[in-house]
């Protein structure tokens, strides 16, 4: 229903601009606060403009060490978040669209059980089976590594499901036109298959991006050596610092450093996951 | 260019349901062969058989002389052509027909060559760089014919093809298919739901009922001389009068439970007292002007289609429907009685209980 009453227009745009206002005041303030020395922030009025250390607190962050999280520059542990989230995200897709594909494709036996076996994790989130995990993990020698960081999380019901749901309205004439072309499976898949998902692809390359990016309680459990730790858990350290005074400039700063690749994801692949969403045309 | 040879093939799914039981058919080389019969009735099981998309239960089946039971799809020489066109929506035009080619791994000057000679023989030439979404209807069916054509296949094979389409196109594309098989004299193998297709397109017709062959015979053949009661009610438009009756004593008349008695040209086949169904097309009954009527019509509705017009209504008062078709525009009026003559030579009779055709004039 849409009616044109000049104060309903007034009174929904002022509840959307408070609403914006409340969404974005937290994120200026990190802004302004990464701007300023570390004493501006220690005692009041918090000042809501910019300071003038924005350039020297940035390069402190990205390139020199913080002691506070054992002497290891942000931007290596963006480097290292950005290696997991990746990792995660890559691994996932290519795990779940083969067994997505497996389980569409092919007759085998035990075909529906193994579908519901998988279905039945989606129950299981990462926090209930944490210990056995750390306890594999650790059996393999993958603590304090790149892979154990990584592959603990890759499989995923969520994207099995999605990608079984995709495959299912494809045609059947289309598999039966590429049989007759004499395309084989591996073929049919990555001719004919993965072109048709690029979008929903694309729309899960964004969530599990995110997804991997703000892992904490994993990293945190299997990385003890500081030149493994992820932003999200350095974060976590610069506030817990201990006996010291938590160095707010700071942490604002890596605040903000630690949305931007996530925002670029979403920005780099936001026409395709529209399209995604939108697209029913076969 | 290649003849199919089917030989006893039966198709059983899980679940002990029929779709096709004891089917021979001989497809002679270069001959445009048509399936036809009513939804269910197994004609898509056969091609898709035929292509190797579905597995044969029992039976064999051989391409060219070659036995192709378990041979895969792509393997098998043969081209198909689907209802709703199954193109590669993300492909070009021009991708979507190299793409067999491809991956035959025929050499690349080649598959342009070929292209090209399909395209133009299609009227595609402008199209080749367009996605499907981008083309209608018609350009898409002639997409996926090309997509067969370059393949240079022994055997074409279309399911439906022209069903998707608006009555127009499908007539044009039509003519076009029928045109395409002369040019390139292979063997077409094609079903379709609608007997005007059917008739206009085939050398010979496959009629099939609940899974089994009813008739195979030229259009002709079938419209003349429907070999079992389902063909002759099938094939024609208006559909063929079937009337119930008992052969009489002499063998040479028939009585009707609506009352009238036939006299048949000849004796027929059959025991006195034997139940039959007469069959008459509504083309061979005349309004009789002498006065001696063969059947007496009471007219329920008159459809004037400019070439001719189709009277429906029913024999006597109240019995068998029945109707009749005359040239050009004449005047009907309803609820009157109109005496009807049989035209000689034009009765078909079969036995009620096998649905036989059995012989007589």
């Amino acid at each position: 229903m849409v009616e044109n009453r000049p104060f309903l227009s007034f009174v929904t745009h002022v509840t959307l601009i408070v609403g914006v206002g409340f969404l974005c005041f937290p994120v200026w303030m990190a802004l302004v606060a990464s701007s300023h020395g570390p004493e501006a922030l220690s005692h009041s009025p918090i000042p809501l403009w910019f300071g003038d250390q924005m350039w020297q607190n940035y390069s402190d962050l990205l390139f020199g060490g913080m002691p506070q999280v054992g002497g290891v520059p942000v931007g290596r542990m963006m480097l290292n978040s950005l290696w997991m989230a990746l990792g995660i995200t890559i691994g996932k897709i290519s795990v779940s669209i083969l067994a997505a594909f497996a389980i569409v494709y092919f007759r085998f036996p035990f075909r529906m059980m193994f579908f519901w076996m998988i279905f039945v994790t989606l129950m299981l989130p990462v926090e209930v089976r944490i210990l056995p995990t750390f306890d594999v993990v650790a059996k393999l020698g993958m603590l304090n590594t790149r892979q154990g960081l990584i592959i603990p999380l890759m499989a995923s019901a969520t994207a099995t499901f999605l990608f079984r749901q995709f495959f299912m309205t494809i045609p059947d004439e289309l598999v039966e036109a590429a049989r007759i072309d004499g395309a084989g499976p591996l073929r049919f898949f990555w001719d004919i298959l993965l072109p048709l998902s690029r979008t929903n692809i694309a729309a899960l390359f964004i969530i599990l991006f995110i997804f991997g990016w703000n892992q904490y309680l994993w990293p945190l459990l299997i990385t003890a050596d500081e030149s493994q730790y992820t932003v999200v858990m350095g974060i976590q350290r610069m506030v817990n610092s201990g006996e010291q005074l938590p160095v707010w400039h700071y942490i604002m700063g890596t605040a903000i450093l630690a949305m931007i690749p996530p925002i670029l994801v979403v920005v780099a692949m936001q026409k395709l996951f529209v399209k995604g969403l939108v697209e029913s045309e076969k | 260019m290649a003849e199919v040879e089917i030989k006893l093939l039966n198709k059983v799914y899980s679940g002990n349901t029929r779709a096709v039981t004891d089917v021979n058919a001989h497809i002679r080389d270069g001959e445009f062969i048509v399936l036809v019969g009513p939804s269910g009735c197994g004609k898509s099981t056969i091609l898709r058989m035929i292509a190797g998309l579905e597995s044969i239960s029992t039976g064999e089946l051989f391409i060219d002389g070659r036995k192709v039971n378990g041979v895969e799809p792509g393997k098998r020489d043969i081209a198909m052509v689907f209802q709703n066109y199954a193109l590669y929506p993300h492909m070009s035009v021009r991708r979507n027909m190299e793409y067999g080619l491809k991956n035959e791994g025929l050499p690349r000057d080649q598959i342009a060559t070929r292209i090209a000679e399909a395209a133009r023989t299609l009227q595609l030439e402008d199209y080749l760089d367009r996605k499907p979404r981008n083309l209608s209807g018609g350009q898409r069916q002639r997409v996926a014919m090309g997509r067969a054509i370059v393949r240079d296949p022994k055997v074409f094979l279309f399911d439906e093809p022209l069903s998707n389409l608006d009555a127009k196109l499908r007539t044009q594309l039509r003519s076009e298919l029928k045109a395409l098989h002369r040019r390139l004299a292979a063997t077409f193998v094609y079903v379709t739901h609608d007997q005007v297709e059917a008739m206009s397109l085939a050398d010979r017709i496959i009629i099939m009922n609940a899974g089994r062959v009813e008739q195979i015979g030229t259009p002709l053949d079938v419209y003349e001389r429907p070999a079992t009661r389902f063909v002759a009610d099938f094939i024609g438009n208006p559909s063929m009068n079937l009337m119930t009756g008992i052969v009489a004593e002499d063998r040479a008349r028939v009585v009707l439970t609506s009352g009238p008695t036939i006299a048949l040209s000849t004796e027929v086949e059959a025991a006195p007292g034997t139940s039959v169904d007469l069959g008459i097309r509504p083309e061979h009954l005349r309004v009789s002007d002498t006065g001696g009527a063969d059947l007496t019509l009471s007219v329920h509705m008159v459809e004037h289609l400019g070439a001719d017009t189709i009277v429906h209504g029913h024999i006597g008062q109240d019995a068998g429907a029945l109707s009749l078709r005359v040239d050009g525009v004449q005047d009907f009026r309803e609820h009157t009685q109109v005496p009807l003559a049989i035209a000689p030579g034009h009765l078909h009779l079969f036995d009620t209980q096998t649905g036989q055709r059995l012989n007589c004039a």
